[in-house]
């Protein structure tokens, strides 16, 4: 399936923050925002969150349990003896579970990272504009079905007069966005 | 959060966003310069020789080593350490700066992460070798088998080490590997090249920098790089733990694991800066890597160095202090004075007191003699490990099991191979990878330019 975005084009961060509010105020529902580089004021505007920090949270924990479990089986059920006078649940257990709690964690926040954001080797980018990795600003509003040659124009608008350099519109393949 | 101007201006020179982008890929479009090949050839070389180590230890066994029954530890473990601190740079630089949110990171810390990751597979050979039998180095894994199962000694520090490197190789190359795939989102919209968009995009994983990839992308970097802070902090450590669980004179002592720790980081950022003036120079990225740049490492450098004079002296007045006769004849008389004088005053000279140059603002903006002063570091580190590793193990409790130790050929020409490693990394990762971090010093730009 297709659908058609309007795309405002902005040169400035500060510009384009400005009008991510102004194109806001006036009910205009912003879909996404493409930048160079992170911009904080962004992620505020559209409301954006993320639970990745729970996620790695959960994954220490369950990181945790694991090695630790897996510690106490190998050295005290399955084969314990003794090294160096050390009771077989010994405290120096702490450190391979700090380790390895790290590289649980690492690996699995990064694996998520790369799923929830659907990143993979050699997945075709859905480039809507290619300036958008150099020095463009792109403020992205679906134009749907349903709108009006009115509303369309209310939107372009809109976005020029919030300082877009070009408006431009372009069809894009629908994924899921989540 | 940045309100107080201390750095200086990190990018000159008045850039737009476009330039960045087409001044920072612009060596990997350029022809390949003919010193890559002659750099690369020499690399080659060394990696030839490296094999040639590597293969008569393999084939022959630990035999053909210098070291002996008493320094069982010769080079092998003192270039395993020496690796693993240069490769704290890249931590120290990315995850350290990201952490402290220091903005002058943003143009070093590719770089450095680059040097991290080869620095640590360079590492790894070492204790891998050491093993003498390398087939069977699969023995280290807790793996189920037919002999109880028997498991690791999990209380070992060399098994802590096993699992410690391993994960910071795995942390680093990662953390290394998602800043970079904006960069290459960038190489695939902005080439001509058919191939180089095919390769950069295969690379790029489909990113295109839409607001919610950001968030998670800034979140993901926060959240391994708080990770991978404590990390650094525990491989180096558990490095020590190598010395300073046993009980030999001199390495007993539990100053070890900040000790190396810092000293890690000293050796790393020394890397860091010895690199980066090349890549400045070659590249001509004066506009990115700029003066300030160099003035807040050297700055650090100081600090560091007068930490590791106070590890240094905290070490022999303990030595004196605790009454322990053997610590004091392995620091008085075979440190201080003794066989390994020489070791130990260049170590002492190369790390504590030549850094502390840095103290005049002339010399830190002398880029030649900062060039100068990095390799001193580079030098005066190994020396450190060297000194750690060889004195105490030489001449221990008993004057009957004294030994002398010298390196022969093959452990020489396997340290040859892992600089050619490094080389031949580092001279890849400047002929395909964008060197300085493109997204991360646009993010930069507004507020630190001229």
């Amino acid at each position: 399936m297709q659908t058609t975005n309007i795309i405002g084009v902005y040169d400035d961060e500060d510009v384009l923050l400005n009008a991510i509010h102004q194109v806001q105020d006036k009910g205009i529902k912003v879909k996404d925002v493409y930048t160079p580089f992170p911009i904080h004021g962004v992620f505020e505007a559209l409301k954006l969150k993320t639970r990745l920090p729970l996620a790695t949270f959960i994954y220490g924990v369950i990181g945790v349990i694991i090695i630790f479990s897996f510690l106490y089986w190998t050295s005290v059920v399955s084969y314990p003896l003794k090294f160096g006078g050390k009771p077989l649940n010994s405290l120096s257990f702490i450190i391979i579970m700090f380790v390895a709690t790290i590289f649980v964690a690492t690996f699995l926040t990064f694996m998520t990272f790369f799923i929830r954001e659907k990143l993979g080797p050699g997945k075709k980018a859905q480039v809507i504009d290619p300036r958008s990795t150099d020095d463009k600003f792109l403020i992205i509003i679906e134009k749907e079905e349903q709108m009006t040659k009115q509303e369309i124009e209310i939107i372009k608008n809109a976005l020029k007069e919030s300082g877009a350099s070009e408006i431009n519109e372009a069809e894009q393949e629908i994924t899921e966005n989540h | 959060m940045y309100k107080k101007e201390v750095r200086g201006i990190l990018v000159e020179g008045n850039k737009t966003y476009g330039q960045i982008t087409r001044d920072i890929t612009m060596p990997l479009y350029a022809k390949t310069p003919l010193w890559w090949y002659i750099a690369a050839s020499v690399s080659s070389i060394a990696i030839l020789v490296g094999v040639w180590g590597i293969y008569t230890t393999v084939s022959t066994g630990i035999g053909t080593w210098g070291v002996n029954n008493n320094v069982a530890w010769g080079w092998g473990i003192i270039n395993f350490v020496w690796w693993v601190g240069i490769g704290h740079a890249g931590t120290a630089f990315s995850i350290f700066l990201l952490i402290l949110r220091q903005k002058w990171r943003t143009s070093i810390n590719r770089a450095a992460e680059a040097m991290t990751v080869v620095a640590v597979i360079c590492a790894g050979m070492f204790p891998m070798l050491h093993m003498g039998r390398i087939w069977n180095a699969f023995f280290i894994l807790p793996y189920w088998n037919t002999r109880g199962p028997l498991w690791d000694n999990f209380n070992s520090p060399l098994f802590w080490d096993v699992v410690a490197i391993s994960t910071y190789l795995m942390a680093s190359a990662v953390f290394w590997f998602i800043g970079m795939i904006p960069d290459f989102a960038t190489i695939r919209d902005n080439t001509t090249s058919k191939v180089k968009k095919r390769v950069y995009g295969f690379l790029s994983f489909g990113w295109i920098g839409n607001a919610r990839g950001w968030l998670r992308f800034e979140t993901a970097s926060l959240l391994l790089g708080g990770l991978a802070a404590p990390l650094v902090v525990a491989v180096h450590s558990i490095v020590s733990m190598d010395f300073a669980t046993s009980v030999m004179p001199g390495w007993h002592t539990t100053i070890f694991p900040p000790y190396f720790v810092v000293g890690a980081i000293f050796s790393g950022f020394g890397m860091v800066l010895t690199l980066m003036i090349i890549v400045r120079k070659v590249f001509k990225f004066q506009d990115f890597v700029t003066q300030s740049h160099f003035d807040a490492i050297a700055r650090i450098l100081t600090f560091i160095s007068l930490i590791m004079a106070t590890a240094y002296t905290t070490e022999l007045f303990i030595a004196w202090y605790s009454g322990a006769e053997y610590e004091m004849f392995t620091f008085m008389k075979n440190r201080v004075t003794g066989d390994y004088t020489m070791a130990f005053w260049t170590m002492v000279t190369c790390n504590a007191i030549i850094p502390q140059l840095f103290w005049f603002k002339k010399i830190r903006k002398n880029i030649t003699i900062v060039f100068i002063i990095s390799i001193f570091i580079n030098i005066g580190m190994w020396f450190e490990r060297y000194v750690i590793v060889v004195t105490s193990l030489s001449k221990d409790f008993l004057p009957s099991s004294w030994a002398t130790y010298s390196p022969t050929h093959v452990e020489i020409a396997i340290f040859v191979g892992t600089l050619g490693i490094f080389l031949m990394g580092v001279l890849m990762f400047f002929r395909y990878i964008p060197m300085i971090a493109i997204s991360e010093v646009k993010g930069i730009l507004k507020k630190t330019s001229k």
